[in-house]
């Protein structure tokens, strides 16, 4: 069985991960799923790779030998807009997640996850559904409660700009955070529940700061720089 | 120290009150009681030094003297008997020798002292009539009195000279020596005496009516330092007094005079109230006696005919002045003796002198001194209220001085007090910090111990006894379970405890989801649990361990193919509280085979873990387990405990 784009051609996937047996064990449930996978250790392997052609799926560890994944997410973004991102974590900590998110990252996958969740992401994300987590979605809302106008020091961890999204977004990520399906929440909110995914595909695009003078722009419009 | 040092000198008072507390007040009176009779003598001279003198060259003093009748030789100063009437006044009638080519300028005739008015007439013509100016006819005023004699009038040779004095009783009449001579001559001595008796009197009477102004509105703003309005009403009293033109008797309107009489010893009661307020003493309710005098005097003259307020004055007044003049010298001697500061004692002189100069009066009066009839007692009184006045606007400004510089520590005080209170507040706030993050350090350490440290242990272990595959995943994947829920439960939650069963639904379903065990999310109140803004890492821990373990339970040993979650707030009496239970469709934990001894100890001791769990955070725990399931009810608490009770 092979996963196949809309052009019936395969889905291919750049797995870029420096751990071998996590690498190996994440190859094995993409390839099984069947998916075609290059893989990297590096991000210069990386970068040789992409010289080839741009992949459908960017799966990538952010702590490389040579350098952050951060950085090969934001290429990506610039180069192949369309191409999927998402970042391997072990934990799924915030603090590196949220950094991935803001450069064009959707979700993360665990690198414990079980080879069949691995494959339902995957093929979730490819569909066009944005996959977020409770701990993620806690995250953007308790930052866009405890996001004090005038306060004097930014918060903890990695910069986030909330102050695009819609009440009706907050109200999604609240109910995500606290552990409703999408059903649950789209009936709670009097939504649809195909609406869901799309809503989160624009809370990701939100979050995203695009270049680096809209970053600025960001920082200014939060307040984190004066001029 | 110096609290014992200062107690014992009271202890010793109290024991022998006499002997050291006498010792204490000669050592003090005595030197003051010198500096007074000091003071009596240099007042006496000073008196006398300062007497004015006048040109003797052109005294007359030989003048004869008709009076009722009777026709007799007298030598001026001359005092004539007490009369009540202005009928038929003595008549003095002397003579001068004029010589035209002695002088080319105009002759006076000039009186320094009478009482209580003249009319003067050279050869017949009148030449000054003194009832006309109402000053020159008060008796406590030395006013003189000068006129200059019509050039016509004079004759070459000897020339007459009448005085006719118009004397109200009850003080006798009084005439001191006339001169008669060039007006250049004269005139110095006039002025001397009118600036001495009649400027000067003006200008005390002006600054005491500032001061009194001046007094008046600090007592108005200041109504508890009553000071300062008995001060400003004596000073009004005396301006009043001293500006007021007296009636020439018969004047109709006599009765101003009583009031006029009556101010001087309420004058001086209101004085003697001043020292004694002044000194920080409380006003005695009988020391209202004193104004009874005054008050006396004023209510017989509102009703009274002309010469009894008078007399009354003489009897009743004046005694009173002299009493209030002892007994604000007793006062302030009182005062030098406690206080020894810079105020009793220059008052205390001060009361001294205004003493000697009533004492001088006095003997005036009776005759005893003869001083030409100066009445100095008013002139020094005023003295003694402007120098009090002054002293009292003094003691104002240093206050406020003082007051100034108080402001000026306080705010350097304050200042020094918020740096200090910074400072510690910067102390206390690192301490606290590095307390919190050394009970974060030490609930980490337990906490990862509890799992992780474990569950590593027992990877390690497994693989040493070379066990493949599925336990060593399985205790791999817990003790990663259990590093994410350690690192969860750090995150701030706000009390939301919510928000953190969210997080455990989805690793609960991505555990179960292998298993082919689907997990039922069900939140039966729309909030889910009630807010506990109390809530700490810890409490999360615990809660989310005894889910797992529920969880683990229904998974491992009661193989069940469905777990319910129900999320829900109930309400008791004492308010809202919240219930997660967790239900399966297992066997039972009860219900564990007999040769699965081993597992039925190993879900004991889960049992008991998850009980120890629930009792740390206040929380309540039920099972209940059988053929068709187990039914786990986590009942929270309303508040959840501030300190690990159950840790130690």
């Amino acid at each position: 069985m092979t996963e196949q784009g809309e052009t019936g051609e395969a889905i291919t996937i750049l797995l870029v991960e420096d751990d071998a047996p996590t690498c190996w064990r994440l190859q094995d449930a993409l390839v099984k799923a069947g998916y075609e996978v290059r893989s990297a250790g590096t991000l210069g392997e990386a970068r040789s790779v992409l010289a080839g052609g741009a992949p459908r799926v960017l799966l990538t560890d952010l702590r490389l030998p040579d350098g952050h994944g951060i950085e090969l997410i934001r290429e990506m973004r610039q180069r192949f807009p369309d191409t999927e991102i998402m970042v391997i974590s072990a934990l799924g900590d915030e603090e590196s997640v949220i950094s991935a998110i803001t450069v064009g990252a959707t979700g993360y996958l665990l690198k414990d996850a079980f080879p069949t969740d691995i494959a339902t992401t995957v093929r979730d994300l490819v569909a066009g559904h944005s996959p977020i987590s409770a701990s993620i979605a806690r995250f953007i809302v308790r930052r866009t409660q405890g996001a004090a106008p005038n306060s004097a020091e930014p918060p903890p961890g990695p910069a986030l700009n909330t102050a695009r999204l819609t009440p009706r977004e907050i109200d999604i990520l609240w109910g995500i955070a606290k552990g409703f399906s999408y059903a649950e929440i789209a009936s709670h909110l009097g939504l649809s529940k195909q609406t869901v995914p799309g809503h989160i595909k624009n809370i990701y695009r939100k979050l995203e700061v695009h270049t680096r003078s809209e970053a600025v722009f960001e920082a200014v419009q939060q307040g984190l720089i004066k001029l | 120290m110096s609290e014992i040092a200062a107690k014992a000198p009271i202890k010793a008072a109290t024991k022998a009150p006499t002997r050291p507390r006498r010792r204490l007040i000669a050592s003090r009176l005595v030197p003051y009681l010198l500096l007074q009779a000091l003071i009596v003598i240099a007042t006496i001279l000073g008196l006398r030094l300062l007497q004015p003198n006048d040109p003797d060259d052109f005294a007359l003093s030989g003048f004869s003297l008709r009076q009722d009748g009777v026709t007799l030789p007298v030598t001026l100063p001359h005092f004539t008997a007490s009369r009540y009437s202005l009928d038929d006044p003595p008549l003095y009638t002397g003579s001068f020798t004029f010589r035209r080519g002695e002088a080319a300028a105009g002759w006076s005739v000039y009186l320094p002292r009478f009482s209580n008015a003249v009319e003067v007439a050279v050869d017949g013509v009148v030449v000054l009539d003194s009832r006309r100016d109402a000053n020159a006819n008060r008796p406590d005023r030395n006013t003189p009195q000068i006129a200059a004699i019509p050039a016509s009038l004079l004759r070459e040779g000897a020339n007459e000279i009448t005085v006719r004095l118009f004397v109200w009783g009850p003080l006798k009449g009084f005439l001191d020596t006339v001169y008669v001579g060039p007006d250049a001559a004269l005139r110095p001595a006039y002025e001397t005496r009118t600036l001495l008796f009649v400027t000067l009197p003006v200008v005390f009477s002006a600054w005491q009516s500032i001061l009194a102004v001046i007094l008046a509105i600090m007592w108005l703003m200041r109504r508890r330092e009553p000071v300062y309005g008995v001060l400003a009403a004596a000073m009004v009293l005396g301006v009043v007094q001293a500006y007021v033109p007296p009636p020439v008797p018969p004047a109709a309107t006599s009765r101003l005079a009583a009031v006029l009489l009556a101010s001087a010893p309420i004058e001086s009661a209101l004085v003697v109230m001043f020292g004694v307020l002044f000194f920080g003493w409380r006003w005695p309710r009988y020391g209202m006696l004193l104004f009874v005098p005054g008050l006396v005097v004023f209510v017989v003259g509102l009703i009274g005919g002309p010469p009894l307020p008078r007399i009354l004055f003489l009897v009743l007044g004046i005694p009173t002045v002299g009493l209030c003049l002892f007994l604000m010298a007793w006062v302030t001697a009182t005062a030098v003796v406690r206080r020894q500061d810079a105020a009793s004692f220059t008052i205390g002189c001060a009361v001294t002198i205004v003493l000697v100069c009533w004492v001088q009066d006095m003997l005036t009066v009776l005759e005893i001194v003869s001083n030409d009839r100066i009445f100095v007692s008013r002139l020094s009184y005023s003295a003694m209220l402007v120098a009090i006045g002054a002293g009292l606007t003094w003691r104002f400004a240093r206050a406020l001085n003082q007051v100034d510089s108080f402001a000026g520590q306080l705010v350097t005080r304050v200042r020094e007090a918020e740096e200090r209170l910074k400072a510690s507040f910067v102390r206390e706030e690192e301490r606290a910090r590095a307390a919190a993050l050394a009970n974060e350090r030490t609930r980490l350490m337990r906490d990862l111990h509890d799992g992780l440290g474990g569950q590593l242990v027992s990877i390690v272990a497994l693989s040493e006894r070379g066990h493949e595959g599925a336990t060593i995943t399985d205790a791999a994947r817990a003790a990663l379970k259990d590093l994410r829920l350690v690192i969860d439960s750090m995150d701030d939650i706000g009390g939301d405890l919510m928000l953190a069963l969210g997080s455990w639904r989805e690793r609960a379903s991505a555990q179960l989801r292998p298993h082919d065990i689907t997990l039922d999310w069900r939140v039966a109140t729309p909030q889910g649990l009630p807010l506990h803004p109390e809530l700490r890492p810890w409490h999360v821990i615990q809660i989310v361990r005894i889910l797992d373990e529920a969880v683990t339970n229904a998974v491992k040993h009661a193989q069940a193919h469905r777990i319910a979650v129900t999320i829900e707030t109930l309400d008791a009496s004492e308010g809202p509280y919240g219930l997660i239970s967790v239900t399966d469709d297992g066997h039972g934990f009860a219900l564990a085979g007999q040769g699965e001894a081993a597992r039925a100890g190993q879900t004991a001791r889960g049992l008991r873990n998850m009980g120890n769990r629930a009792a740390r955070c206040g929380a309540v725990l039920d099972l209940s387990s059988d053929a068709s399931g187990t039914r786990v009810r986590l009942q929270l608490p309303q508040r959840f405990p501030d300190s690990d009770a159950a840790a130690g």
